[in-house]
């Protein structure tokens, strides 16, 4: 598996023979438009439009656009009012949230609470057939409507981060009377929501058209057809946006970036994602359970030469376990220390003896992942360790996350789904979370303390100590916050979101005109 | 007239024998590749919840018995309903299939009308710069890679000649490059194996005595050469033909095109079982009765298959 097939050297030369051709057209070179119609291409069809049927990023790309949520994650990172315009505390345990009036469906009818709930509940639904999303909004006890405008939310335990979840995936709210009226089927194929652009068609594998919603509360957008193109391939895909056919695409790895740029009329632009990528260890595998190995195995990785080689620069650095962007990131922390002496010290006092540590990575599954799987280990054989990278297939990986049997580490690329560590962090290595290998007296009750406070103060407390327990742990090894990059033409005004939304609201999305 | 009935009959039972096999051997396959399940769900789903969607979608049942289900299925016509899809399987692999009869004949025409003249003119003129340069080309139709040489054309064609559009489905110029590229094997192949045959005819004794009658070279090639060089032409052009129309994965996704070549790859990462199971069952339907018109051709074209 670890070998190089004739077919990934033709696939080497191809993109050698698109960089290599010269004369891409010049006419393009306009930096303003006159186009009605914004044409995005990503790396895949939808599968669902129904927002409690999927989380895939191709998916919410459309169902964050076509629906909205009580609150709206801006690209700052912020939360801004959505269809609630303001929500408050009541005691410990219930949200107001006062919703927006005036709101109309697409197909005229009034939103009122009673679409609130419905969505609520709907997700929380796990009878509900093919529902993906029954695990997001768990902290919620019941949903109250005292009146059209007014949704109270109860939960189980104070639930600090309430509004967030209801930003994201799960939150979408959909229209009660047109869902019953219609069943989820019809649903699915002919979706109605609050969002800037309703649905026109949907031609599998190939293209989804949207319309401008004239009537939109946040304003029209500017443009009067959104068509989304899945184009599998990425060469394609980059050829695609050089001629002018897309204005905008989406995944572009960073040496196609540069290619990008290099051309005239286009330009790359990239959020800092939300969240890190770690290489995730199963502390419970001698030698791996010994802190001191962990450290050492931190130590022995030049970050920087990831960032700068493999990355070409689009990434940082991260400094522990929270990503930059995320509430209680704390900025005056030193980036991860790169010493390969000191590494080769704790490896003496841990007694490490030569044992092999198995780092495991499938080919693409996360961008980059074998390339800095290999440069790892070369890293890691220089101070000593017997590293050794197994590839494996994207299905014994879901086997093996399922399983919990990972025979050492493995690339991890935790989302940061509230922009909080309770989100990311606590959600994944918390007790009972999927990547629950280490237990920790202290970090445990710091963590369980922070998600059911809703003091802040108390919470950023919190998760300063839990830093300083987890930088002497390693329950990860996090190694790099890379950019996620988007191509567009110049023309294009658009800031890209780090947890892979794409905004194309009033805010946010803009042509540029002569 | 007497041997059509035994020969139809022991066509059909083998061809009935193939789908069988070939439905089986999908069957365990995507079994033994692992669990669709765990890739449906988020990480972090909950074991209860896992177990939820795999009693669901019928998974928590004795392979055997998923067997006999899954066979008994598919004598309906009933390939489940995709897991991915959510839709009946048959339904959605039936959506993707004029894309792909569309591409697929296109690239089919295209090779016949352009492979077949020159097989022919290169065999006539013989060890020719045309025929150099002809064989040339087929060779590197032949063995360039189908993504190597569509992501060639589209660098070429599209974005620096600017003449076709890069990707996509919508007029006849989205259909040229695809085709073009889908055709060049079958195009390479049907060209190198016409020069071969005709030039095999062009020695018999037949066709000297022709021309020591005086037959014009034009009648010669035309009238008594193509036909009696026709037999293998058909049988390569009828196995190229299923697989242009069951085998153009690569081709879909470099140019994005929404055919049971792309969906059956995506169901594969997706684990889709029902919609691989279709896909692989319906191109083995194609080619199975392909082969059957083919014989049937040879007949019409040779007397000597028909008296035996």
């Amino acid at each position: 598996m670890a070998e190089m097939t004739r077919r990934d050297v033709l696939k080497v030369a191809a993109a050698g023979a698109v960089a290599a051709l010269p004369g891409l057209p010049h006419k393009a070179q306009a930096q303003t438009t006159q186009k009605r119609e914004l044409v995005v291409a990503q790396g895949g069809d939808i599968a669902f439009f129904d927002p409690h049927m999927s989380t895939s990023s191709n998916d919410i790309r459309i169902s964050f656009n076509l629906y909205d949520n009580l609150t709206s994650r801006r690209p700052d990172g912020k939360l801004a009012p959505g269809l609630a315009t303001e929500w408050k505390l009541q005691g410990q345990t219930t949200w107001a949230f006062k919703l927006r009036s005036g709101v109309k469906w697409h197909n005229g009818d009034t939103f009122s609470s009673a679409d609130v709930k419905f969505s609520i509940d709907r997700s929380l639904d796990t009878g509900l057939k093919g529902n993906r999303v029954n695990t997001v909004l768990t902290t919620v006890d019941r949903v109250e409507t005292p009146d059209p405008g007014t949704v109270l939310v109860h939960t189980k335990k104070p639930d600090p981060l309430l509004p967030a979840r209801l930003g994201f995936y799960g939150g979408q709210v959909i229209p009660r009377k047109y869902v019953e009226a219609v069943g989820p089927d019809t649903f699915n194929q002919k979706p109605i929501g609050t969002g800037p652009v309703r649905f026109v068609s949907w031609t599998k594998d190939d293209k989804i058209v949207l319309e401008a919603n004239p009537d939109y509360w946040g304003g029209r957008v500017d443009f009067d057809r959104l068509v989304v193109r899945a184009l599998p391939e990425m060469a394609p895909r980059v050829a695609a946006l050089l001629k002018g056919e897309v204005d905008l695409i989406t995944q572009v790895p960073p040496d196609q970036g540069e290619r990008i740029k290099a051309n005239a009329s286009t330009a790359v632009s990239g959020a800092l994602y939300g969240g890190l990528y770690v290489l995730a260890v199963n502390s419970k595998r001698p030698p791996l359970d010994n802190p001191l190995v962990k450290q050492a195995l931190s130590l022995a990785v030049d970050r920087g030469a990831i960032v700068k080689e493999l990355w070409r620069g689009r990434g940082i650095v991260p400094n522990s376990m929270i990503a930059k962007g995320d509430n209680h990131f704390d900025a005056s922390l030193p980036p991860l220390a790169f010493n390969p002496g000191e590494a080769k010290d704790r490896l003496k006092k841990a007694g490490y003896k030569g044992e092999e540590i198995i780092l495991e990575t499938t080919a693409g599954y996360l961008a980059g992942d074998k390339p800095m799987a290999e440069a790892v280990q070369a890293m890691w054989r220089d101070i000593g360790v017997n590293a050794k990278v197994e590839v494996f297939e994207y299905s014994v990986r879901a086997q093996r996350i399922r399983d919990k049997s990972f025979k050492g580490l493995w690339w991890s690329d935790p989302t940061s789904t509230l922009r909080d560590p309770d989100g990311m962090m606590w959600r994944l290595l918390g007790p009972g979370g999927s990547q629950d290998y280490w237990r920790h007296p202290e970090f445990d009750e710091l963590g369980n303390a922070a998600r059911f406070s809703v003091d802040e103060k108390f919470r950023a407390d919190a998760y300063q100590k839990m830093t300083r327990i987890f930088l002497e742990h390693f329950p990860w090894i996090p190694v790099i916050q890379p950019y996620e990059d988007y191509g567009l033409q110049k023309y294009v005004e658009w800031t890209p979101d780090p947890l892979q939304q794409l905004e194309i609201r009033r805010f946010n999305f803009k042509f540029r005109r002569a | 007239m007497r041997g059509l009935l035994p020969f139809l009959a022991s066509r059909l039972f083998r061809a009935a024998v193939a789908l069988w096999l070939v439905s089986t051997v999908v069957f365990i396959v995507m079994r033994l590749s692992g669990d669709p399940v765990p890739l449906l769900l988020p990480p972090d789903a909950p074991r209860s919840e896992i177990f939820r969607v795999r009693a669901e979608l019928g998974l928590d049942r004795p392979l055997p018995v998923q067997y006999v289900v899954f066979l008994g299925h598919v004598l309906r016509g009933d390939f489940g309903h995709s897991i991915h899809f959510r839709q009946p399987a048959f339904r959605v692999v039936l959506g993707y299939l004029p894309a792909t009869f569309e591409l697929g004949l296109t690239a089919f025409a295209l090779a016949l009308l352009v492979a077949v003249p020159i097989g022919v003119v290169s065999a006539v003129r013989r060890n020719t710069p045309i025929d150099h340069a002809a064989m040339g080309l087929a060779l590197v139709g032949q063995s360039a890679p189908t993504f190597f040489i569509g992501i060639l054309l589209i660098l070429i064609v599209s974005l620096n000649l600017g003449l076709l559009p890069t990707s996509g489905r919508e007029s006849w110029r989205h259909l040229v490059l695809p085709a073009l590229t889908l055709g060049a094997f079958a195009m390479a192949s049907i060209a190198r194996l016409t020069r071969s045959a005709v030039l095999e005819v062009l020695r018999a004794d037949y066709i000297r005595t022709a021309r020591a009658k005086g037959v014009s070279e034009a009648l010669v090639v035309t009238k008594h050469t193509l036909k009696n060089a026709a037999v293998p032409i058909v049988t390569i052009t009828g196995l190229q033909f299923g697989t242009l129309l069951g085998g153009a994965v690569v081709t879909e996704t470099v140019f994005a095109w929404p055919g049971i070549g792309r969906l059956a790859i995506q169901s594969i990462y997706n684990r889709d079982y029902p919609i691989v199971q279709c896909t692989v069952f319906l191109s083995a339907v194609l080619f199975i009765v392909i082969n059957f018109c083919v014989d049937l051709v040879y007949g019409l074209l040779d007397p000597r298959v028909r008296a035996s």
